[in-house]
Parts: structure tokens; C-alpha cells; sequence
């Protein structure tokens, strides 16, 4: 069971993008946040497989986000949303170890991120 | 995919197998590795860079791409070229190249491939030589500037429609490239279609409308035209097309209409005015078919006749006029060949209660209709006959001196002849008095003849034309008017015995011609000839004055043998209240009532005289246009008697001589004749009782004139009547006659040789 | 009123023209994704005027109300982005840009959250690119949604200083939806001082390579 959260400012945004997911992976979990804060909550209650997040949040954005979930889950596959495709935000997202998808969300863009991160996940649990 | 500024950027990557193919004027293919910084292109991409083909396709440096590149190009294309490496999809620059031929622009247009990770990859597309393109929308734009002419490209289904600079000015607003159709239409006069209209049926729209600029407020007017394209890259349609300002021309045209508009309401308006005349005008309009019915007939008709228009619409309308004066209406009504005006006439119409009124008609001949207008002139008429009695009144009074005496011989003779019937019976002679009794009753009857006449001519009679025969007319007033004449003038009447009637009034013209015959007498102080002659003429109407009579006509000829007139007389004589007479012996109304009478009847009055050289007045009456004339019923009078008078009659023709005494012996005299001067002058040397001497002027041996004086010396007071066959010694009679004398011309009538023989006896 | 000191040389406003032109063809790519429809961009118009001026321009244009979805960025240049678009075409836009995943009541709750997220995604495209392609980058906020009338558009929440703005502006317009719009960026005139060098530098950085077009 491979458990995905989406953080998003914005709940349409959470909706569009839990769609592309349910597309892509329809056996996976989804759970959602609304922010940085929310999103540590729900990562101290449970436990999360894959993170997606917004860049551009109010309080901590998506980058500040990812790099600290990349400190506390060094495997984690963690993937950065944003219209900002500025070179220093994809070069920040890269040194953080987050993969880089753009915004619109559309399931085209999704796929590569999430089938890299089932591969992924499966490696992790057949070494575990 | 995108798209700039409306241009077609469609094309495919070009693949390097397409390098191979040059189409001159076509498309020139390129393509750019962007890794190793080569450039590679077809033949026409060659000649156009002007390059080595061969190396072209196998590769040139990036940098060939900017040589020469016009200086003001260069660097845009630098920028855009640098877009690509930084993401931008599409590529599409217009440019300058200079060449050995000359500078020419260039068009190209590329898409790069890119890869999220690594950047531009690929990037590739073609060359167009849009030099000629070029030079068209720069004439396009000079065209759209200098004709104010905008273009706008509008796609179906899109809020904004392209616009050039001009579009943007024509409506007041900052030049854009793009305008929103709610903009655009925003500034349409709410009354008129949207600029950018929903998809029409048909392909061409033509419009005009209003808009309000966007700057100042101002109204204007705009012309829209424009098709629709099935767009080529979209299922829809394209609206391709263009406005102009139309303002001027709109502006000319309200004004026209402006002008047609307040001309229709002038027009009304004087429609208007017109129907108020119509309808309040006291005088009678009619509107008439040529058959003379009447289609339309104004509402003083009701008023005047009391006919409303179910009882004159349709019918003819000499069914309204009076059966008397049915002559004078039927006088042939005015041609349509508009050559002339018509003249007035005056007809009596029936009306609804059985009376009459007189009624002055003008009629118009015009567009295949009659347009009558008729005033009522029945209080003028009354007028006018009371003025023609006065005049006759005054005829009448003129003639009462000469009837007088008349009168007194008459009387005389009535008396006398009752004292000898008293005489006679007193001595028991009774059967001579029948003679006296005879005598007295042929003297009351000539009175009475005479009376008669008088009571005839002055009685009052309304005028009525009919169709007179003027022949008897001026037969039946020579008893009158030789009387009114008096014994200087002579009376001749030669009268046309194919003389057709003429359209008149009998009683009026007999009035005129009394009226003529007074005049000449008092032009005529020493005696003269009073001619009255009749004849059939014609009349060829006055050059320049359409309204002088033209046509057939009967003529009556009054001419004397007077003073004469100036010409400074001659022209005022037809001038009411102008008269050469001494005050209180005329009211100067003769000849002009003459006139008036004479014209009223569709007849002319022409008078000719000269100083010392007489007048003559002729009367032109229409002729009528009827078969037969009603003839008067034989005048009672008959020539004057004789009673018992000797007459001695000297002449050498016998048969005129045998006719002279019959008619003398006929009318009562005793006649002595004898066929040359010797007897008459023992006769007249004789104690025998002689009244009158009747003698022929060419007696041989001893002229009648010299048989006078030889009778004067034996009876100084004796009359003498001359015949003559002479016309010249007629009309000179005043020189050769002495006191008591008088001449007769031959041939003479019977009745007048009465008259003579009377006139003389009595004297 | 129009400034008459050239602030930018015709040059620089090339440059800056085909700058925001990328970003704009970056920005409706973005926009196409979302609305599944052909978009059409004009070309960029830039003019510096003053607040009052563009708030007419836009007033000549568009009679009703509007909405706005504003992004501030600082960095090299600052200044603020906006997506401006009739009130009316508004739930027409949220609705391209859901598509099917909304009810329609749902729709109404969502509208200006669908606006963020586009106005997000088209300004951030267009800045993005802008900023990479000037090599300075930009700090962006998070987009925030207005309502108002065409004249009140361009407050004076840009500082004391902002007598003058670059009046940027590039209409859009979605094919078979009454949709249409503007992008605008205003920087008053410090900003415009150093949007200025940073052109000139993006000018002078291009016409030293010419041996690469790599940027």
C-alpha cells in the first residue's frame, strides 16, 4: 500500500492533481494538506510514501518544504509543482533531491515522476 | 499550438531529406543543431543567404544566419534566435538581408524542440523571400492611411478581432493590435447592427451604422465591408474586412432627405392651403371629363345650388345648365391643345330648388381634364339688366321728340277724320262719312303700331341668347329707327339673304343697334346716310392676341356719313362713361355697353373712322350653330298710310312709274302721274291741290332738280321727293337738296317710299 | 499622459518586447494546457505612461468590471504582473480550466481559487522566462484576486515613486469562449532604472556571443 501526500494551497489544485494521481495509480492512498505546517502534521501522524508539492504556498513554500523533508526522508521520492520554472528554482529542486514538474498538472506530466517513484518505492522494500 | 499575431505558423519540422529540394520563389528549408552550432540549408536557402549550396547543405556556422542582416534587423534577430535557446516554442522574425541584387526581406519561421532538462535540442524551419509581400502591405498601409481605410480580421468564436492602426483611428481609439468585439461594438450606436456581428448567412456584409468615438464622443458614421472565409486551420469562419468613414456622405444624404422631407411637408402644407380654398372658396370648382362630366366638384356647390357631390359627380354638365341658355354652353369648349386661353361665359344653372343662378364660367383645358371655376354672378346681372333698361330708357327718350310729332299727325289725323264723320252726319251725308271714318282708324292704327314698338323695345326683358335672324331684326326696327332718325338722315338697309343666324339677343341687339344708329344720327348735325348692311364673315382672330374672336360670324354694319372721329376718340369710344356729347345728353355707356353686350356673346365690336369721313361700327355676332331660327312673329306694323293726298309723280319710265303710283294709290293717296317735265309743270301751274312732287332726277329736257325750282316759283312750300338710280348723288344729297327736298335711291322698297311720301305729306 | 524622456532606447524596447514575448508564448502555452483551447496573443505593446493613462486605455476597452490576478516580484527589476479579464468572462474561465472535474455548484465556490491558480500559472510562465532569459531572479508572491472597475486598476500600491509605470500589455483571447484578456506588468520608475540595465546587459550578452546562440 504506497500512500501519497498532496500539499496545495489550493483545494482545486489538490483535486486536480489527486485526479491525475488516481489516474495514474489508482491502488494508492492519497492524503492531502494545505500547507507546510499541515503537511509535517500529517506526516507525524502516519506514515507517507511519496510527497507532491506546491512551490508556491503562503508561510513555507514547496522548495523550503522539500528540503526539509529531504533532511528528515533521505529516500523519499519528493516532487517539486510549479509554474516557476526559473533556472534557480529547478536548481535548488535538483540539489534537493526533488524531481521538477510543471505546472498545469496534467497527467503527461505526472507519469514520469510517479512511475519513477513506484520503481523506486519497490527497490527500497525488496533491499528492506 | 500558438499563434502570433494572427500569422500562419503552421508548418511541419523540416526533415533533412528536404534540404535536397529547391523551388525557386518557394520556401527555403533550414535546420540548426543547436549542440554543435552548425547550420544547415537547402539550395533555396542557399541562394537566398547567397551561400555555397554544397556547403549549405552539409553545414555552415551558426553565426552565417546574422551576415548580412540589415543593421536595424540584426539585433532583433539576435534576441529571437537567443528566445529559443531559453524556451520560446516558436520562432518567426521578419528581416532584412542585404544582397548583391539589393536588400530584400525575408521571412522565417521556426519551431524548436526542446528538452526540459538539456534545453533546445532541435530547431528548424524555412525561409520565404516576402520582399514582394512586403511592398504590397506598404502600399496597403499608404492605401489604408491616405483612403482612411481600417482593416480588422476577426475569427469566429475569439472576443478580440485584429485591427490596423487605421481601424483603431477611425474609431477614436489607441492603437492596438487587438481590439475586444464588446470595444468595438460598445461604440455602435445602439439602434444599429454590431460592428462584429454574429455569423451571418451570407458570406458579404455591407453595413453601415453610427459609432461614438472613443476619444471625443463624436458621432460618425462608418461603412463596413467585409467576407467570411471558411478558415482554413479552424472549423469556424474568419470576417475578414474593412471600415471607412461614411460621415460626409451620410451627412449629404440627411440633407437631401431633410430636403425631401420638409419639401413633402411644404407640399403638404400647400396642399393644405389648397384644399382650405377649395373647400371654403365661394366660387364653384369643378373638375370635368372632356365629355364635359363632372369627377370632382368643390363644396361651394352646395352652398350656390344647393348640389351636393352624389348629385353632381358623373353627370354632364350641361344637364345643370338653364334650357335657355343651352346655346351659349354649348359653344365648342376650349381644345386641349392648350394654344389658347379660354375665354369666360356666363350660363344660368339650375338649381336644386328650381331656381337659377347666373354663373361666370372660366374653363382650363388641361392633362385630358376640364377645370372649371365658376363665380355667381346673378346680382351682377340683375345689375347689369337694370343698367340696359336705363339705357334703353334712355333710347326711349331720345326717340320721344320725333314720335311726338308723329304722334300729333297721327292724332290729327283721327280727329280730323272724327270732326268730318261729325260733319257729315250733322249734314245727313252718311255715306261719305265711311271714307273719314276709314281714314281716322288707319291713322289710330298706325299709332297704335307705332306704340307698340315703342312698348316693345323699352319693355324689360332678361337676356337670353338664342339664334336670331338679324335680317328681321333689322327689318322689323326700320319703322324705328327712321323715325329716331329723323328726316336729314337717310336709312339704307341692305340686308345678305344668305345670312346665317347669329347666337345673340334679339332685345339687346336691337338695343345696340338703336344705340349705333343714335350715334350716327348725332354725328350727322346736316343730315347724311345711315347704311345698315348684314353679311356672313369671317374672322381670322388679331395677331398676338389670343383672345380676339376668331371663327365665323354674322356681321351688322352700321355706317354713316358724319364727322368722324380722331384717332385719340376712336381709341377710348369702347371706355364706359366717356362720351363727346355735351353733358346731360348721353351717359357715354352707348358703345361700351355695346361692346361689352357684343363680347359678352363671344362676338367682337370693330369700329373705323376718320375725320370728316364717317364711322363705321361693325358687330361680329357668332354665328349659332343651329338648323333653323325661330322667326318672330310678322310685325303688325305695316308702311304708313296716305289719306287722300295728291301726289303728283314725274317719271319716264313707265313700268317705274306704273309701280310708283300703285303703291301710292295702294297706301291711299290721290295720284297725278305724267312722263316728263312739260306736263308736270302744268299741273303745277294749275290751281289742282298737290301734297308732294315725286320726281326723277335724269328727266329729259329739264332735270327733276331744275322741275323743282320751277315748281317752287309757282309753290314755294310744295316738298319734293327725288328718286334717283344715282348712288354718288345719294350720298351727297346735302348740297344738291333744297329745303323740303329728299331723295330715294333706286330701287327702293315700297315701304320706304311710304315712309318718305308720309314723312313729307306731314311735314 | 506619455512620458516624453525616453526612459528605454528603441533598441531596449526591442529587446524587452521580445523578452515578454517569449514569456507571454510561454505563458498562453501554459494556459492552452488548461483550457484545451487555441489561445491568441497580440504582440506585446510597451509603453511608459502614467497610471492614469493606462487605467484609460483599459477603461476605452473594457466598459464593465474586471478581475485581476496580481503577482509582485522583486529581484533584478520589480514590479507587479497582472491577468486582467472582464468580471463577465470570469466564471467562463474557471469553467475552461476545470473542465469536467467541477460541478457547477461547485464551480461558484471554487471560481476564484481556479483564477489564482491560472493567473499563478500563466504570470509565472511569463516571469520565469523573462528571469531566466535575463539571468536575474525573481522572487514572486503569491497571486492575489481583485475585483474592480477598469479606472481603479493601477493603484497607487506601487509607492510615491510611481508617477511613471512601464505599461506593458498583451491581449488574449480563447477560441469559442467569450474569453479575452490582458497581461500587464507595471514597474514604476526606480524599477524601470533597473530593468533597464538588465536589458542593456541581456543586449550586450547576446551580441558578444555570436559564436553561440546558447544564452
Amino acid at each position: 500500500m504506497t500512500t501519497v501526500l498532496i500539499v496545495d494551497d489550493s483545494k482545486l489544485a489538490r483535486i486536480v492533481i489527486g485526479k491525475a494521481v488516481a489516474a495514474l495509480e489508482p491502488e494508492w492512498r492519497r492524503l492531502e494538506a494545505g500547507g507546510a505546517d499541515e503537511a509535517l502534521t500529517v506526516l507525524g501522524q502516519q506514515p507517507v510514501d511519496v510527497v507532491l508539492l506546491d512551490f508556491n504556498m503562503p508561510g513555507r513554500n514547496g522548495l523550503e518544504l522539500a528540503e526539509e523533508l529531504r533532511a528528515r526522508f533521505p529516500d523519499m521520492p519528493i516532487a517539486l509543482a510549479t509554474a516557476n520554472l526559473q533556472d534557480e528554482v529547478i536548481g535548488r529542486a535538483r540539489a534537493a533531491g526533488a524531481a521538477f514538474v510543471p505546472k498545469p498538472i496534467t497527467e503527461d506530466g505526472l507519469r514520469d515522476f510517479l512511475s519513477g517513484a513506484a520503481l523506486h518505492l519497490r527497490r527500497i522494500r525488496s533491499d528492506l | 499550438m500558438i499563434r502570433v499575431r494572427g500569422d500562419d505558423t503552421r508548418f511541419d519540422d523540416a526533415a533533412p531529406g528536404d534540404l535536397a529540394y529547391a523551388l525557386p520563389g518557394g520556401p527555403g528549408v533550414w535546420a540548426w543543431d543547436l549542440e554543435a552550432g552548425r547550420l544547415s540549408g537547402d539550395a533555396r536557402f542557399a541562394s537566398l543567404y547567397e551561400v555555397d549550396p554544397v556547403e549549405a547543405l552539409t553545414g555552415l556556422p551558426g553565426e552565417v544566419f546574422f551576415r548580412n542582416v540589415h543593421p536595424d534587423d540584426a539585433l532583433r534577430l539576435r534576441i529571437a534566435v537567443a528566445s529559443v535557446a531559453h524556451g520560446a516554442e516558436v520562432f518567426n522574425r521578419d528581416y532584412r538581408l542585404i544582397g548583391r541584387q539589393g536588400v530584400r526581406w525575408l521571412s522565417a519561421r521556426g519551431r524548436a524542440h526542446h528538452d526540459l532538462e538539456r534545453g533546445a535540442r532541435r530547431f528548424s524551419g524555412i525561409l520565404i523571400d516576402i520582399s514582394e509581400q512586403k511592398r504590397v502591405e506598404e502600399q496597403l498601409r499608404i492605401a489604408q492611411t491616405a483612403g482612411g481605410v481600417g482593416t480588422f480580421e476577426h475569427v469566429e468564436g475569439f472576443g478580440t478581432v485584429t485591427v490596423a492602426a487605421q481601424f483603431c483611428r477611425l474609431l477614436g481609439l489607441h492603437v492596438a493590435p487587438a481590439l475586444p468585439v464588446r470595444t468595438i461594438n460598445g461604440l455602435v450606436h445602439p439602434d444599429d447592427p454590431p460592428l462584429i456581428g454574429p455569423a451571418p448567412t451570407e458570406l458579404a456584409t455591407q453595413l453601415e451604422l453610427r459609432i461614438r468615438r472613443a476619444d471625443t464622443g463624436e458621432e460618425r458614421w462608418l461603412a463596413v465591408r467585409g467576407e467570411r472565409q471558411r478558415d482554413t486551420e479552424h472549423a469556424g469562419f474568419r470576417f475578414i474586412g474593412v471600415i471607412y468613414d461614411v460621415t460626409e456622405t451620410k451627412k449629404t444624404e440627411a440633407k437631401l432627405r431633410e430636403l425631401t422631407r420638409t419639401l413633402e411637408a411644404r407640399v403638404e402644407a400647400r396642399t393644405q392651403e389648397r384644399d382650405r380654398l377649395w373647400n371654403a372658396s365661394r366660387d364653384l370648382f369643378a373638375v370635368l371629363d372632356p365629355d364635359c362630366t363632372i369627377s370632382s366638384a368643390n363644396p361651394a356647390w352646395k352652398r350656390v345650388l344647393g348640389l351636393s357631390d352624389e348629385e353632381l359627380i358623373g353627370r354632364r354638365f350641361h344637364d345643370l345648365v338653364h334650357p335657355l341658355d343651352m346655346p351659349l354652353a354649348d359653344i365648342p369648349w376650349p381644345a386641349f391643345d392648350g394654344a389658347k386661353e379660354p375665354r369666360d361665359f356666363d350660363v344660368r344653372l339650375t338649381a336644386k330648388d328650381g331656381g337659377s343662378r347666373w354663373i361666370n364660367w372660366t374653363v382650363i383645358p388641361l392633362d385630358q381634364a376640364y377645370y372649371a371655376v365658376g363665380r355667381d354672378v346673378t346680382e351682377r346681372k340683375l345689375l347689369e339688366e337694370q343698367l340696359r333698361q336705363s339705357q334703353k330708357m334712355e333710347a326711349v327718350g331720345q326717340l320721344t321728340g320725333g314720335l311726338a310729332h308723329d304722334f300729333n299727325n297721327m292724332l290729327t289725323g283721327i280727329l280730323g277724320g272724327l270732326d268730318m264723320v261729325s260733319r257729315r252726319i250733322d249734314a245727313g251725308r252718311l255715306d261719305e262719312a265711311g271714307r273719314y271714318i276709314d281714314a281716322a282708324s288707319a291713322a289710330a292704327k298706325r299709332a297704335a303700331a307705332l306704340t307698340h314698338r315703342l312698348l316693345a323695345f323699352s319693355r324689360r326683358q332678361p337676356l337670353a341668347q338664342r339664334a336670331v335672324d338679324v335680317n328681321v331684326l333689322v327689318t322689323s326696327m326700320q319703322d324705328l329707327l327712321t323715325r329716331t332718325l329723323g328726316e336729314q338722315v337717310e336709312l339704307q338697309v341692305s340686308l345678305d339673304q344668305r345670312l346665317s343666324p347669329a347666337l345673340s339677343d334679339p332685345n339687346q341687339l336691337e338695343n345696340a343697334i338703336l344705340n349705333l344708329a343714335i350715334n350716327a344720327r348725332d354725328a350727322m348735325p346736316d343730315g347724311g346716310t345711315l347704311t345698315i348692311e348684314t353679311a356672313n364673315s369671317e374672322l381670322c382672330g388679331v395677331p398676338g392676341d389670343d383672345e380676339s374672336p376668331r371663327g365665323e360670324f354674322v356681321t351688322v354694319r352700321v355706317r354713316d356719313t358724319g364727322v368722324g372721329m380722331p384717332p385719340e376718340v376712336l381709341a377710348r369710344v369702347f371706355d364706359p362713361f366717356y362720351t363727346t356729347k355735351p353733358l346731360g345728353q348721353g351717359t357715354g355707356l352707348g358703345l361700351s355697353m355695346v361692346y361689352g353686350f357684343v363680347r359678352q356673346t363671344g362676338g367682337d365690336v370693330r369700329i373705323t373712322s376718320e375725320p370728316d369721313a364717317g364711322a363705321v361700327v361693325e358687330l361680329y355676332l357668332p354665328k349659332a350653330h343651329v338648323e333653323a331660327v325661330e322667326r318672330p312673329p310678322p310685325q303688325a306694323a305695316g308702311a304708313p298710310q296716305g289719306s287722300g293726298e295728291c301726289i303728283l309723280v314725274v317719271e319716264d319710265d313707265e313700268q317705274v312709274r306704273m309701280l310708283v303710283v300703285d303703291v301710292l294709290d295702294e297706301l291711299g293717296y290721290h295720284v297725278e302721274a305724267v312722263g316728263n317735265a312739260g306736263e308736270a309743270v302744268a299741273i303745277l301751274e294749275s290751281s289742282q291741290r298737290l301734297d308732294v312732287m315725286v320726281s326723277d332726277i335724269g328727266l329729259p329736257g329739264l332735270s327733276g332738280r331744275q322741275l323743282a325750282e320751277i315748281a317752287r316759283e309757282a309753290r314755294p312750300k310744295l316738298p319734293v321727293l327725288f328718286m334717283t338710280g344715282y348712288a354718288a348723288a345719294a350720298a351727297q344729297p346735302t348740297g344738291f337738296l333744297g329745303p323740303r327736298m329728299e331723295m330715294i335711291s333706286k330701287p327702293f322698297e315700297p315701304d320706304a317710299l311710304a315712309y318718305k311720301i308720309r314723312r313729307m305729306v306731314e311735314d | 499622459m506619455t512620458y516624453e524622456t525616453p526612459l528605454l532606447t528603441d533598441l531596449q524596447v526591442d529587446a524587452l518586447t521580445e523578452l515578454v514575448n517569449i514569456g507571454v508564448s510561454r505563458a498562453a502555452a501554459s494556459l492552452r494546457q488548461m483550457v484545451g483551447r487555441q489561445v491568441v496573443l497580440s504582440v506585446p505593446s510597451i509603453e511608459v505612461t502614467s497610471r492614469r493613462t493606462a487605467a484609460a486605455l483599459m477603461t476605452e476597452r473594457e466598459l464593465g468590471p474586471l478581475v485581476t490576478v496580481s503577482q509582485t516580484f522583486t529581484g533584478g527589476f520589480s514590479g507587479r504582473a497582472m491577468l486582467i479579464f472582464p468580471e463577465a468572462n470570469s466564471l467562463a474561465l474557471a469553467r475552461a480550466v476545470t473542465g469536467d472535474d467541477l460541478a457547477p455548484e461547485e464551480l461558484q465556490d471554487f471560481e476564484d481559487e481556479a483564477l489564482r491558480e491560472t493567473g499563478n500559472v500563466v504570470l509565472s510562465n511569463c516571469l520565469a522566462t523573462m528571469a531566466n532569459m535575463l539571468r536575474y531572479p525573481l522572487e514572486m508572491s503569491i497571486p492575489a484576486v481583485a475585483r474592480e472597475e477598469a479606472s481603479g486598476l493601477f493603484g497607487d500600491d506601487l509607492g510615491s515613486t510611481g508617477g511613471a509605470v512601464l505599461f506593458l500589455y498583451i491581449n488574449f483571447a480563447v477560441s469559442d469562449h467569450d474569453i479575452r484578456g490582458y497581461i500587464a506588468l507595471l514597474m514604476d520608475l526606480p524599477s524601470l532604472a533597473a530593468l533597464r540595465s538588465v536589458v542593456s546587459d541581456f543586449i550586450v550578452r547576446v551580441l558578444e556571443q555570436p559564436k553561440s546562440i546558447r544564452a
